[in-house]
């Protein structure tokens, strides 16, 4: 257990980025959104607002049981950021050896229960819709990042987080099919991971009435607001750590504004993708979750025989 | 195939640009025929209250305090802006204004209160008519030997009680 | 004569049960037939002659011929003919033979005759309250000429809850409304569901009633009505005014100016545009394309904007008056709407492009919402619901009005029975409008636009009148009455045919679609309830208390049991 200073500084530093920057990266994607739509759009530090706005009104408490939907709520956020704590921002991954992939995708699995916890806890009718579908598309959803990840491990044969990510899945300058293939089908799914157009159903809001996060209110639907803005966030430095790792100075914070230019870069595609499609249907979306999970399987193999 | 209508989507969201207007910062004017407040003229009325029998949301109302005076009294709460009062008034005397931003606080910043002074013909009152059988007034002619029974000539029971205040024309509204 | 033959067929079967007939024009037929015999005429003329149903009315006739009034209105679009079937029933204890189950599109307005009129029907097949709320007392009925119109019942109930039929075997309730994102107006769905599919659904609505057509009765003349008219509907008001007008004009037998029926043309197309360039928004939020829906109402704008400059308002145009239209369209004005007509049109073809090759959108919509051309005869739809169903009805070609037996267009049909074939109606039926005004522009003859009207209307005469609603058929009723208003005044508005065809469209389909099933009927909540006493005072008309509407979502149904299947 070498926990030394550096690992603690690099770590709050992530937290405070993903944090601080979230929501930031939530307004460019309102803005450019409202410009596709010939509109004006809300100023960029609106999400801001918003959250505070929120965190100011009443909070009241009404479903099945409370405790659990406080206990969900502050779950949602405390997955993510923890999330945030691992995954390289910029330079090497703070907590190190300390953790491993096993804990990366448990992590990230946690994140979609505190969801489905939330809609439970609430119980109506209309939260328990949102959670059946949230359950389908996380058990289609979750294997597809596992073998993300997993190739990566098997590239660099280690189960170390500071070694799988940091570009390994192309496995130190060469450029294997597996990777690529990967990079392919973790670009199309990005989509669905971070839970917005076309694959946002579970939240569907002219359908179900926001679904899980429904009978929420006040300080309880901020976190939940925060939570998917940071979702966001941190699954595009997920995809960078794992796929576009090049650019590295050595000097931190350089490092830090290369990355957040990379995430910029990601944030406009997935504004793109979003504004342009319509949503689709549950039953549709798994059917495409599980092609692509297909092909993942493809390139495990080929990763798993060396390429 | 769905990523070209996709692309040619985004083209036409593109070229159209910025359309809203930052409102209430820029005005868009009114065009000649708007209508919205109607602005009463009482050097043009004549007091023969075809605004008030036609006016389908029954926002104007007529009394007759006395012989020599007739009030007509537009609420304004309910209007709908139609403009048929506008349209059936034969001395013109009532303008559709183009003015749309009518919202306040206080019902009497839209009210208006007109007080004409009337002449009475002894032998059939106050007779008018109207444009046609279809905008007939359906009022009785005043005359001073009936004070009592015709003080009120028009009424909306949304508003009055069934006994009308003679003195007190200030009207108290829910 | 079309009417002529149509009642010949009809004596040929029924010669000696007719009462009285009458033929005012080659197009309208009214016809009194025996209490007893009205089913089986009812049947021989929806079966056996193929006609169209459209509505059934009911009348306190007491004052005059101390008589209620029963009519059935049905359309022959064949033979270009709108006839009216009537029976008169005693003062006291009215009742007549419910015709529901041959004519199933009867439902609602047999029920709505019952609420409202008291007019019993009998072997009814589903009794219960349609219009008023629950709470209203019994016996109180009120569209007779006894019940004023501002009338507030003593002894309303506020907690009384409506009697929801039982769920099938295995389902969850979900209710939909009377909150719900997409819905503009509060309704009522009661959805049945086995884990995302949708087994069957209960409808309760009418809240937001208004009174239209009794105030119409007691309170206004012929000329205000047009105003209350055109605010049944946000979005198809025109339409209402219009269709009010041409049946008082029908039934004084008073013909408009040729100048003021062209412009009435123009204003309904102009209403048309902007309706469906609405809906398409409508339909793409609902599946979540935000972007279309910024797009379609962007090019809309332009219509708002050119309606505000002929008339002075955006939507409501308060154009009709007896006899003619109150606002011109003058040579500059002209030149105005023929440019915004041709920028309308250039973007509508590029964006119609783009939205047919998007599999994106024809994934939600294709299959989903189904109405088969059974179902379209059975339940009476109307509109670009029947269009994308293959059959093809269009009032405005099958009973011509106002100007559109002078200009040519095509009736856009599809056979696809699903929300996609809507779609593509409506997109192409916006073409077909821009057409349509071009062509009214052209052949617009000078002249005034009212006529001076010199007599006042005699009362005591039947007016029918079909007008083609951007949604469908709109069917107005009108008996000319004393002191310058009419004695009844019926409003059959598009949606309340298509409502009751929803049940069977979103059966056996997912959740997820029922949303846009709904939509695709383009729902005009506001049209269809039209019709009770609300006293502004005491705001008393609702049909759930607070309490028990949050206790229903939350729940999840009231009996208690919930299986679920996912």
């Amino acid at each position: 257990m070498q926990l030394n200073i550096a690992a603690i500084i690099l770590g709050a530093i992530n937290v405070a980025l993903a944090l601080v920057l979230a929501p930031l990266f939530e307004g460019i994607l309102r803005k450019i959104t409202a410009r596709i739509q010939s509109r004006q759009g809300p100023p960029l530090l609106q999400p801001y607002f918003d959250l505070l706005k929120l965190l100011g009104k009443e909070d009241i408490e009404s479903g099945h049981s409370p405790r659990m939907q406080r206990f969900a709520a502050l779950l949602s956020l405390a997955t993510v950021l923890t999330v945030a704590v691992q995954v390289p921002m910029g330079g090497h991954a703070p907590l190190g050896g300390q953790s491993d992939v096993i804990l990366l995708i448990y992590l990230l699995t946690l994140s979609g229960i505190s969801t489905l916890l939330a809609a439970l806890a609430a119980g109506s009718t209309y939260s328990l819709v949102g959670m059946s579908r949230e359950m389908m598309a996380m058990m289609t959803l979750e294997p597809l990042l596992a073998v993300a990840i997993v190739i990566g491990a098997v590239h660099t044969s280690t189960l170390r987080l500071d070694q799988v990510l940091n570009g390994s899945v192309y496995a130190s300058g060469l450029f294997p099919v597996a990777g690529l293939i990967m990079l392919g089908i973790i670009l199309f799914a990005l989509q669905a991971f971070i839970g917005r157009m076309p694959f946002d159903t579970a939240e569907a809001e002219t359908e179900i009435m926001e679904g899980p996060v429904m009978e929420y209110s006040g300080p309880k639907l901020a976190l939940f607001k925060y939570a998917r803005m940071v979702k966001l966030f941190v699954f595009s430095a997920l995809f960078i750590a794992l796929f576009i790792p090049w650019g590295h100075t050595g000097f931190y914070p350089l490092d830090v504004i290369i990355f957040l230019a990379k995430v910029t870069v990601l944030v406009l595609l997935v504004t793109l993708i979003a504004a342009t499609h319509a949503r689709y249907r549950i039953d549709q979306a798994i059917r495409y979750y599980a092609s692509l999970f297909g092909l993942a399987f493809v390139a495990l193999v080929f990763a798993v025989s060396g390429f | 195939m769905s990523l070209l209508s996709k692309i040619k989507e985004v083209i036409i969201c593109l070229n159209a640009g910025r359309v809203t207007l930052p409102y209430p910062f820029a005005a868009k004017p009114v065009p000649e025929r708007f209508r919205g407040r109607p602005i009463f003229n009482p050097q043009k009325c004549i007091g023969c209250a075809g605004c008030a029998n036609n006016c389908p949301a029954r926002e104007i109302l007529v009394f007759d305090p006395c012989q020599e005076v007739r009030i007509i009294k537009y609420i304004g709460r309910r209007c709908t802006y139609c403009g048929r009062c506008a349209d059936v008034c034969p001395e013109g005397a009532i303008t559709m204004s183009g003015e749309f931003e009518n919202a306040t606080g206080d019902i009497h910043d839209i009210q208006q209160n007109l007080e004409i002074f009337m002449g009475t013909c002894q032998r059939c009152g106050r007779c008018y008519t109207g444009q046609g059988p279809l905008e007939a007034l359906m009022m009785k002619g005043y005359r001073s030997d009936n004070l009592d029974k015709d003080a009120w000539v028009y009424s909306s029971q949304a508003y009055l009680d069934k006994e009308p205040v003679v003195e007190d024309i200030d009207l108290e509204l829910d | 004569m079309a009417a002529r033959d149509v009642l010949n067929s009809i004596k040929k079967r029924f010669d000696t049960i007719i009462q009285r007939a009458d033929v005012p024009a080659d197009n309208r037929l009214y016809l009194y037939v025996q209490l007893e015999m009205i089913k089986e005429v009812c049947r021989y003329v929806f079966r056996d002659l193929d006609a169209r149903y459209v509505i059934s009315i009911g009348m306190d006739d007491r004052q005059n011929s101390n008589r209620f009034l029963v009519a059935h209105d049905f359309s022959f679009d064949r033979e270009n003919v709108l006839a009216s079937i009537m029976v008169q029933l005693p003062a006291t204890q009215p009742r007549v033979d419910c015709i529901s189950d041959v004519v199933p599109a009867a439902n609602w307005a047999e029920r709505e005759m019952r609420d409202l009129l008291g007019i019993e029907s009998v072997g009814c097949p589903n009794p219960k309250r349609l219009i008023l709320p629950d709470g209203w007392p019994d016996g109180v009925h009120p569209l007779r000429k006894d019940v004023p119109w501002n009338y507030v019942p003593p002894d309303f109930d506020e907690n009384k809850e409506y009697r929801f039929d039982e769920a099938p075997e295995g389902c969850t309730v979900v209710p939909f409304g009377p909150f719900h994102p997409t819905l503009d107006e509060p309704a009522h769905f009661r959805l049945y569901v086995e884990g995302e599919i949708v087994r069957g659904c209960e409808y309760r609505g009418f809240m937001v009633h208004r009174g239209i057509e009794k105030l119409a009765d007691s309170v206004l003349t012929y000329n205000e009505i047009p105003m209350l008219a055109e605010r049944i509907c946000g979005i198809c008001g025109c339409v209402h005014s219009v269709a009010y007008i041409q049946a008082v004009e029908q039934a004084a037998t008073i013909k408009p100016t040729p100048r003021a029926e062209f412009i009435r043309t123009i204003m309904l197309e102009l209403e048309r545009l902007h309706s469906h360039l609405l809906w398409v928004g409508l339909a793409s939020h609902i599946l979540g394309f935000d972007t279309l829906f910024m797009q379609s109402w962007r090019i809309r704008e332009p219509i708002m904007w050119i309606a505000e400059k002929l008339t002075g308002n955006r939507k409501t145009y308060s154009l009709c008056v007896v006899g003619g239209v109150r606002w011109d369209i003058t040579t500059e004005m002209k030149k105005e709407l023929q440019g915004v007509l041709d920028t309308l049109e250039t973007e509508w073809i590029k964006v119609a492009n783009a939205v047919k090759g998007d599999r994106n959108i024809k994934a939600r919509t294709k299959g989903v919402g189904i109405a088969d051309q059974d179902l379209v005869k059975e339940a009476g739809l109307i509109g670009p619901l029947a269009r994308a169903s293959g059959v093809p009805i269009d009032c405005r070609r099958d009973l011509p009005y106002a100007a559109y037996d002078r200009v040519d267009f095509n009736v856009i049909v599809e056979d696809g029975c699903d929300v996609w074939s809507r779609v593509l109606v409506r997109v192409r039926e916006v073409f077909e409008s821009i057409r349509i005004i071009h062509q009214c522009l052209e052949k617009m003859p000078e002249g005034p636009i009212q006529l001076k009207i010199n007599d006042e209307l005699p009362p005591g005469r039947i007016g029918l009148s079909s007008v083609e609603a951007p949604r469908g058929e709109s069917h107005h009723f009108v008996v000319t009455g004393e002191n310058n208003r009419p004695d009844r005044w019926r409003v059959r508005a598009p949606t309340y045919q298509n409502l009751q065809g929803i049940p069977a469209m979103i059966k056996d389909q997912q959740l997820a679609d029922m949303t846009i099933s709904l939509g695709s009927i383009d729902p005009c909540f506001s049209c269809t309830d039209r019709m009770e006493m609300v006293d502004i005072r005491s705001g008393k008309i609702q049909v759930y208390s607070q309490e028990e509407l949050l206790q229903l979502v939350r729940q999840g149904n009231d009996t208690g049991t919930k299986k679920k299947c996912s």
